[in-house]
């Protein structure tokens, strides 16, 4: 039965299933849930229903612990100074750190139903004021570690939301595609940590693409530093551009593309440059689709990112967010043009799209025509999602009866 | 001796990218400094990385060189965030707290 409900896990999507089943329009409700009736076969499945069941009423796992590094280098030698269930302490930094990681993991929670870093429920441990001056944060493999700034050009790591998101959205890529943090698939796995950043943020916000900055670390200079974030999604290569911090030199099409040599020296191959890249793809999906950018958009990456591997290149990425936006919302569906028209925008050219130029007409970026909107989704798209979702109930029927025993 | 400090990797990858690398010059520091820098430098040649094969499996943590010149000779020490030893991270500190100052 284990081998079952693992089978089970990975295929049902219940995000769609909860949004669909919890619409306001009683014709989507019962569209829903005649899709879920009618498959004969998973009458009385017990597996079934408890996934379902156990999806929807998973306890709030992913305690979290804040400790002060009182500027050690050494994580061992810090000092707990706030857990679950404590009230706000005198540190700022602390509560902020605490606050971001709270957000994150909820939204993880809510929006892909994911139980914290590795999806059971994994401890969320932060740690503030690291070393002297430090004008970074990290993931370690494990916590999430943040500096308070030189407070000269940079200022406390914790002030930017989205950069806590991104940390701790590295412990996810860590425990999904695990992407090789070198050359593309590094600029892939750094890409993958600004786009669930910057959809926290957004979130957090409740903000829709288009009304969002679409900045990452928008917060994390000095008010001295004429500068606007460390990266932009929406324009990558022009977050700053100063005498003291440069040009930013991110590329924002495969023709830019940046080589650099794969040490610690060269970023790893400019794993923190080329994300331009790809981030863009993503913010053009998210505007081509429109509404909240964690909705469509979001799932298409985050189905990617579980479907990814360590040795994920760009190309490989762009068609799996394109197969994937097929699977979701139906081949030929706005989502799927619209990953298909943000890829060759940036310069990648989805595999295998028959008359890929053609496909690119469909006027994707313009406001919807039908009128007909629900929640921010029109309904075509909604009864489109429904058919998907009927396809993988299908699917996982037949995987169901390959798996019940043979009486 | 001269010692030279490059900083790279982390969030602000891009912009560590261009910074030049920021040199202590011990001729130019009182010799009290100078004798704590040269101890502290011998700490770090010595003594290695907790790990030496890089940032492993942290994400965004900044790595930094270290290159010693002598007259007759430079030593290059690269370590990390997450796998550091205590003597580089003291070398490390020492050098910050100096260049902060200019
Ligand atoms: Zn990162």
């Amino acid at each position: 039965m284990t081998t079952t409900r693992r089978c089970l896990n990975c295929i049902t999507p219940p995000y769609i299933l909860k949004k669909l089943l919890e619409s306001g329009e009683e014709e989507i409700r019962q569209a829903a849930l005649n899709t879920l009736i009618s498959t004969a076969q998973l009458r009385g499945e017990r597996a079934v229903r408890a996934s379902f069941a156990g999806s929807a009423a998973a306890p709030a796992n992913g305690r979290r612990t804040i400790f002060d590094c009182r500027n050690s280098r050494f994580l061992p030698q810090a000092t707990l100074v706030r857990s679950e269930s404590d009230p706000p302490v005198a540190d700022a930094s602390a509560n902020r750190a605490f606050d971001a990681i709270g957000a994150t993991r909820d939204f993880y929670k809510k929006v892909f139903d994911r139980n914290s870093i590795d999806n059971r429920g994994m401890r969320l441990q932060g740690y503030v004021h690291f070393a002297t001056n430090y004008n970074n944060a990290f993931w370690d493999g494990q916590q999430l570690v943040f500096g308070d700034g030189d407070g000269r050009v940079f200022t406390d790591f914790t002030g930017s939301c989205e950069v806590i998101a991104h940390e701790f959205a590295h412990g996810v890529t860590e425990h999904t595609a695990g992407l090789d943090y070198h050359n593309q698939s590094g600029a892939l796995n750094e890409s993958l940590s600004d786009v669930f950043g910057v959809m926290v943020k957004q979130w957090t916000l409740h903000q829709r693409a288009a009304e969002a900055d679409w900045l990452i670390g928008a917060d994390v200079f000095t008010p001295n530093i004429k500068a606007d974030a460390l990266r932009s999604m929406k324009a990558p290569g022009t977050a700053y551009d100063n005498k003291l911090l440069g040009k930013d030199p991110q590329p924002d099409h495969m023709s830019h593309y940046v080589k650099l040599p794969d040490t610690e020296q060269g970023d790893m191959g400019g794993v923190h440059v080329n994300s331009g890249i790809p981030n863009r793809a993503f913010y053009l999906t998210a505007m081509g689709i429109g509404g909240y950018a964690w909705d469509a958009p979001g799932h298409i990456w985050y189905e990617s990112l579980k479907a990814s591997s360590p040795q994920t290149q760009f190309q490989e990425f762009a068609d799996t967010t394109y197969l994937k936006a097929g699977q979701l919302y139906g081949a030929g569906s706005a989502e799927q043009q619209a990953v298909l028209a943000a890829w060759n925008e940036v310069g990648i050219r989805v595999s295998g799209v028959p008359g890929g130029a053609e496909a690119l007409r469909v006027p994707v970026l313009a406001g919807r025509g039908d009128g007909l909107v629900h929640d921010g989704t029109p309904i075509p798209a909604l009864i489109r999602q429904i058919e998907a979702l009927a396809a993988q109930v299908n699917a996982l029927a037949e995987g169901l009866s390959v798996l019940t025993p043979k009486p | 001796m001269k010692v030279t400090l490059a900083t790279h990797g982390g969030q602000a990858a891009a912009i560590n990218l261009r910074l030049p690398p920021r040199v202590v010059d011990a001729e130019a520091l009182p010799q009290e400094a100078a004798r704590e820098l040269a101890r502290l430098v011998e700490a770090a040649k010595t003594t290695q990385a907790v790990k030496e094969d890089g940032p492993g499996q942290a994400r965004d943590a900044l790595s930094y060189t270290i290159t010693v010149e002598d007259v007759d000779r430079s030593t290059v020490l690269t370590q990390s965030d997450t796998t550091m030893s205590p003597a580089f991270a003291a070398l490390l500190t020492w050098l910050e707290r100096r260049l902060a100052m200019e």
